[in-house]
């Protein structure tokens, strides 16, 4: 267990260092200039360069990929081109908003998209199978800034229950809560709708099964038919999706955060492709692609512990 | 069911009552701004010059002298720092009289002499400062003693006191300060204004503190703060709620109608204007035929553009330097809509089938929608402009390369004539050169009369010598000015300001010891 986890991380190695030259070598290459950012527009050409001079961009690209890879190894990450404040401090600030975001809103989709999911499979072709298939279609064709602003008129213009920025602290607990609602439930919808969708198709083929048929011909509760054994079975492309959801979810959450004005790991990406802050950039390229890495490790595993013939392989 | 409901009963109980909470208290003191920007810049006032930056500097700092509070007019400017000042004949050597007892933020210790001394050295310095060629003509600075300076300059500088207010190079820093935190000043900067750096946070939101020690009176409002907020619609949004009192605006009629709509909610539309201009490449063909630019420059039709723009917030621009700056004239020839002799004009030029032009643009949409429009105009004539619009940053990266033949810009600037001059139509300033600011257009005729009027200190031959040169840069079509658009921010009618807004350079509305709210 232990060879096969250490494995998958080595492997992850390769994997992070293409990411990282394929941004570093992209970013460099997009016209725009991190001295001018900073300066503003009434600079003269003599100080665009001195300022080029004192953020290293002046140098020829490869110097500065040779630079960056020996810095990357011995675990430097610079500092904010724009800011002037350390790589690592830059996202390690927002990181705890965006982590919670992304939990929440997951959690918030396998609340609603598993149950709905399964009812949708027993009633197919009901009712209520018509209600969430329509409703996960939904969800998934809403963009999230325009649910994000309906959530906004309703909640938070109209009922005040929420605020319309959810920046905030992270010390209250009340505070927190609130200002994380709307957030985690407009991207916590748009998940339910996917997990929605798959645990349908997934449990119609799993009700198909010869050992369904058995355990019912058995005399085995309908109930525990349905949310033992057969959702049990079927919630392995679930998982899959969730896992594989994660990564875009971070992606998505860009939108998200700059509507209702929450920090976090979008929100930095955005400003820093904006402000050509190739540090940071880069800085950020590694956080996601650790943790694609991560998930898909933690996915993997998370089979073996809901289909035990799994992890026998 | 029924559980659910009570529970959302319940929330919303604890929710209202968390709001009823907040708004109880009886006289507000912080006052929430909300900006439309992803995150603050460098807070160096020396190194930053980008709008959401500049509005916070100017809460932040003062200057020697100053503009009086909501005003920008620069032959009115009033003591700051200096209480007092004088000049020899030449206007070569300047002497400035402190006021006593000021000090700087976070304790850093009172500001003389030598603080001055060092500010203006900084700002003067290319390595440490983005204006130091304002400050080019600057001989010696010197602390004569405690509480005095003398400036001595190499030839006279007219404007020497628009230098020296609270804005770009002017701001002043505590020497103390700036010397013990070296690169990381931007994270904490350190002035002398009425309100102090209080806390940062990414993404979010800096908050300044009212300085207890300001020295005109400690400042009504305890606190402001300065949240960074992109998108427009949550921004407007965040007003309407109550959850910020004042906010950056569109320079749009339908914003400004639909947020005068709003209850308690005032408008403000001040100066600066910001000129858009296009400015055509005389060195590129087709543009190096006067024909070619004239033909433009009658092609568009500026009062359609403004009334597409909005009459309050948009007017018809005179000449290449804005309306209101001292020295700017409207005995220009500005060439008038006038499509038939738009075409005779490309008919000469050897184009009768009219002619295709490729240029970049940004993708801000304000800039956009008004591109849009003159496009459209100049189809009109024959002239189809085949515009690439790209990302802000990559057009400002392109248009310094040369890359677009006609290059939108809009842009204010310290208002007197020369700085606009200077920089976007002297020849020093022509982009590609080692000196590059904004000069697209390559043009360079007037080089002597803005060189002139930089040392003259008679103002009424200086005001002629400006004069002299829009005629000039415009008789060439150098630039075809089209429409200002001045500065538009709203606030809550419980917010006073303290004295009217006319104007503020710095972008952003005065902020200052009396602003307070009445509720």
């Amino acid at each position: 267990m232990l060879g096969y986890v250490v494995k998958r991380l080595l492997l992850a190695v390769p994997t992070l260092f293409a990411v990282l030259t394929i941004v570093f070598v992209l970013a460099r290459v997009l016209p725009g200039d991190p001295a001018q950012t900073i300066l503003g527009d009434q600079a003269t050409q003599e100080a665009l360069e001195n300022m080029r001079h004192r953020l290293g961009v002046d140098k020829p690209i490869a110097a500065q990929y040779a630079e960056f890879l020996v810095d990357a190894v011995r675990g430097k990450w610079g500092t904010s081109l724009v800011t002037g404040k350390p790589v690592v401090d830059e996202v390690r600030n927002v990181l705890p908003y965006t982590i919670e975001l992304t939990v929440t809103a997951i959690i918030v989709g396998a609340l609603i998209g598993v149950p709905l999911g399964t009812w949708s499979a027993i009633y197919r072709n009901r009712w209520i199978d018509y209600l969430a298939r329509m409703g996960s279609l939904l969800g998934l064709s809403f963009p999230a800034f325009v649910s994000a602003i309906l959530l906004l008129l309703a909640f938070a213009i109209e009922l005040r229950w929420f605020p319309v920025i959810s920046a905030g602290g992270l010390d209250d607990p009340v505070e927190r809560l609130r200002n994380l609602a709307l957030p985690a439930i407009n991207l916590g919808i748009i998940m339910a709708a996917y997990v929605t969708r798959v645990t349908r198709s997934s449990m119609l083929e799993v009700l198909g099964e010869d050992y369904i048929r058995t355990a019912r011909a058995k005399g085995v509760p309908r109930r525990a038919i349905v949310w033992r054994h057969a959702l049990r079975n079927a919630l392995i492309p679930v998982v899959t999706v969730v896992g594989l959801y994660l990564g875009i979810l971070i992606g998505n959450s860009v939108l998200t955060e700059i509507v209702f004005n929450r920090p976090g790991l979008g929100k930095l990406m955005v400003s820093a492709l904006n402000q050509r802050d190739y540090t940071v950039l880069q800085g950020m390229m590694v956080v996601y692609a650790f943790v694609i890495v991560i998930v898909n490790l933690l996915t993997d595993l998370t089979y073996g512990f809901i289909d035990p013939r799994v992890k026998r392989q | 069911m029924a559980w659910v409901a009570k529970g959302a009963v319940a929330l919303a109980c604890v929710f209202a009552s968390t709001l009823a909470m907040g708004e109880a208290r009886a006289e507000k003191t912080v006052l929430n701004v909300g900006m439309a920007a992803i995150d603050a810049g460098r807070l160096d006032p020396h190194l930053s010059s980008t709008t959401p930056d500049k509005a916070l500097f100017g809460w932040m700092f003062n200057g020697l002298v100053r503009f009086k509070p909501g005003t920008m007019n620069p032959e009115l400017l009033e003591p700051d720092l200096a209480e007092s000042w004088t000049s020899t004949e030449d206007g070569k050597q300047w002497t400035f009289k402190l006021r006593h007892g000021v000090q700087c933020h976070h304790d850093y210790g009172e500001l003389t002499a030598e603080d001055i001394v060092y500010s203006l050295a900084r700002a003067g310095d290319p390595k440490r400062s983005a204006f130091s060629s304002d400050f080019k003509d600057f001989d010696k600075v010197e602390a004569v003693d405690k509480y005095t300076v003398r400036i001595s300059l190499k030839n006279p500088v007219p404007s020497l006191l628009g230098l020296l207010i609270p804005y770009n190079g002017g701001n002043v820093v505590c020497k103390k300060a700036a010397e013990e935190m070296g690169e990381t000043f931007a994270q904490k900067p350190i002035g002398t204004g009425p309100f102090e750096f209080g806390e940062y946070k990414p993404k979010e939101s800096v908050t300044l503190v009212a300085n207890a020690k300001y020295f005109r009176g400690k400042p009504k409002l305890e606190k402001i703060v300065y949240r960074y907020i992109l998108s427009d619609a949550s921004r407007d949004l965040a007003f309407t709620s109550g959850e910020i009192d004042m906010l950056y605006g569109r320079q749009d009629q339908n914003w400004v109608d639909r947020i005068k709509k709003e209850k308690g909610a005032v408008v403000d539309v001040f100066d600066p204007g910001e000129l858009s201009t296009l400015y055509l490449n005389v060195t590129k063909p087709p543009l190096d035929d006067i024909r070619v630019r004239q033909a433009i420059a009658y092609a568009i039709d500026r009062d359609q553009v403004v009334q597409f723009k909005g009459k309050d917030i948009t007017r018809a621009a005179k000449s290449i330097v804005p309306i209101g700056y001292l020295g700017m004239t409207d005995d220009v020839p500005l060439l008038p809509h006038n499509l038939e002799k738009a075409k005779a004009l490309l008919k000469e030029a050897g184009y009768p089938d009219g002619l295709t032009i490729h240029i970049i643009h940004t993708n801000l949409p304000g800039m956009l929608s008004m591109m849009e429009i003159v496009q459209a105009q100049l189809r009109k004539a024959g002239i189809i402009l085949d515009m690439e619009v790209v990302e802000h940053a990559t057009y400002h990266a392109n248009i310094r390369k040369d890359m677009s033949p006609i290059v939108h810009y809009a842009a204010a600037r310290f208002p007197v004539a020369d700085t606009y001059l200077t920089q976007f139509f002297h020849s020093r300033s022509i982009v590609g050169t080692p000196t590059a600011v904004t000069n697209f257009s390559h043009c360079n005729d007037a080089d002597a009369e803005i060189d002139a009027a930089k040392v003259e200190t008679d103002p009424a031959k200086q005001k002629a010598l400006w004069k002299t040169a829009q005629q000039k840069l415009m008789a060439k079509v150098c630039g075809i000015p089209i429409y200002e658009q001045p500065q538009v921010w709203a606030h809550r009618d419980t917010l006073d300001f303290g004295f009217k807004l006319e104007g503020s350079l710095t972008l952003g509305p005065v902020i200052n010891e009396v602003t307070h709210f009445t509720q």
